[in-house]
């Protein structure tokens, strides 16, 4: 099962990575994350004089978290851009086990472009501005919530089966409905992307909110596999 | 008369898109969600006896801090226009694009340019027109303040510089993704300019030249400011006009390029 299974995530990497679009997001997330942390950094002493290389690497997170939800949305709606999911489909029926190769495809992908974005931007910020101190818990935080961020777009993509709508509505939720929100009502604190916040704001307890995340990533995968098996492709 | 025949052509289209359907309910739903809350944390407020507590205490202002949603609406109307005529059908269907038939249907590319424009801008003032006065007369409801008479200048001057602010910030979508055929990166770049983390605000930190960018130069068309945070920002007619000349110059150059190359 193991070996099958690698073999799954193995295909759906090959395929990610000769995805233009893929190639083009991770490109892209890494450039943004140096330049964005590198201006953020530079900006940064009137407001805040205990500034850190890490503050400024924390203050990217809301844009550099749209890599990641491009990633996940792409690596499903481009099987429905033409009839590419009828030949994976054909490869390998265990609609379950192919859905899970997706995810150990995203996780892998995921986890180098945002390492490697967090360090880049952790290496452009602190040729900025003078280092002090690099907290590593908010740092990690950040990684493992970006790679939660995209998880969760991935099931929304599965259910919803396109390109648009899924990009649409996470980054409509994580830009604008859950800021606007936050502002009015502390029950936004329930959203996946507030909740999440937690992990990355430096005194911050992250385990509720990285429970309340986990969750909200369950209830969409829970949609996604049973919409996936249970319909035609 | 082509021109006629094509403008109602691409009217029709554009209705009948699924997408524009959910622009149109992130534009008005989301609104009016926005508003109501807004609306009634500022009766709260007001019947605690400590107005300060909010930013504003006017029906209107409590409308006009919902725009990024309906900016956000207008921005997926834009993309989609152009977008779904390069989307390929389903192979079982052919597998081709729309817009081979589009231009076999109206061979002249500068016609359906203006069509797709024309359209689109009659879409986002009808969904102004509905939005705005169905949000205001909700906040005045919710808060239940008189109207006040000497108000309503202004607020129509508002209610106007928005439906303004939107139909451009849909036309530079448009001509976005006419030069990209994919929806893809003119729909990151304006979501996220008009979130409340939008990454032109950022650019402000660093010049005050990004004020004339075109999604901040007409922001004072809407936003009265009241928390002072963009003193710099241009003012409603300069503003205006700096991003009607974005527009333009964005539609003329995608319009060049549309003309020259391949469907």
């Amino acid at each position: 099962m193991t070996a099958i299974l690698t073999r799954t995530a193995a295909a759906e990497l090959i395929k990610l990575r000769s995805l233009p679009a893929a190639v083009a997001t991770a490109l892209g997330t890494v450039v943004i994350g140096v330049v964005l942390t590198a201006a953020l950094a530079s900006s940064a002493p009137s407001a805040a004089p205990t500034s850190t290389a890490t503050d400024a690497v924390i203050r990217a997170v809301p844009f550099l978290q749209i890599g990641p939800i491009l990633l996940g949305v792409l690596i499903v709606a481009s099987e429905y851009a033409g009839r590419q999911i009828a030949t994976t489909l054909a490869a390998t029926p265990d609609r379950l086990r192919l859905l899970a190769g997706k995810s150990v495809a995203y996780l892998v992908a995921a986890t180098i472009i945002n390492v490697a974005t967090l360090g880049a931007g952790l290496a452009a910020a602190s040729l900025t501005i003078p280092v002090r101190a690099v907290a590593v818990r908010p740092i990690a935080g950040a990684a493992v919530y970006l790679i939660l961020i995209g998880l969760l777009s991935l099931g929304l993509a599965t259910v919803l089966r396109s390109l648009v709508p899924p990009l649409v509505i996470m980054l409509a939720l994580v830009l604008i409905v859950s800021p606007l929100l936050s502002g009015y009502t502390e029950h936004a604190r329930w959203l996946p992307d507030r909740a999440g916040s937690l992990l990355y704001r430096p005194d911050a307890d992250p385990t509720l909110g990285t429970v309340v995340l986990v969750a909200w990533i369950a209830l969409t995968a829970s949609a996604a596999i049973a919409t996936f098996l249970r319909r035609d492709a | 008369m082509t021109l006629r025949r094509t403008v109602a052509a691409e009217l029709r289209k554009t209705a009948t898109l699924p997408g524009s359907f959910g622009a149109a309910a992130v534009a008005v739903l989301g609104t009016l969600g926005i508003t109501i809350i807004n609306a009634l944390s500022v009766r709260g407020a007001l019947r605690a006896g400590q107005p300060d507590r909010v930013a504003y205490t006017s029906p209107a202002e409590a409308v006009f801090s919902a725009v990024p949603l309906i900016t956000v609406g207008a921005v997926i109307l834009g993309v989609i226009v152009i977008s779904s005529e390069y989307t390929a059908n389903s192979p079982d269907a052919g597998g081709s694009r729309q817009i081979t038939t589009t231009l076999a249907a109206t061979p002249h590319r500068l016609t359906v340019i203006a069509a797709k424009v024309a359209a689109l801008t009659v879409h986002i003032l009808v969904t102004a027109a509905i939005t705005i006065p169905a949000c205001l007369t909700v906040a005045h409801l919710v808060i239940g303040t008189p109207f006040a008479a000497d108000a309503l200048g202004s607020t129509v001057a508002r209610a106007a510089g928005a439906a303004l602010y939107w139909t451009l910030t849909g036309l530079v979508a448009l001509a976005i993704t006419v030069l990209t055929r994919s929806g893809i990166i003119p729909l990151i770049v304006g979501i996220v300019n008009s979130s409340l983390v939008s990454a032109s605000v950022l650019l402000t930190h660093v010049t005050s030249l990004a004020y004339y960018l075109p999604d901040l130069a007409g922001m004072r068309l809407i936003a009265d400011d009241q928390l002072g945070m963009f003193e710099e920002a241009l003012d409603p007619l300069t503003g205006a006009l700096v991003m009607a000349a974005w527009a333009l110059g964005f539609l003329a150059f995608s319009a060049v390029v549309f003309i020259r190359r391949d469907a």
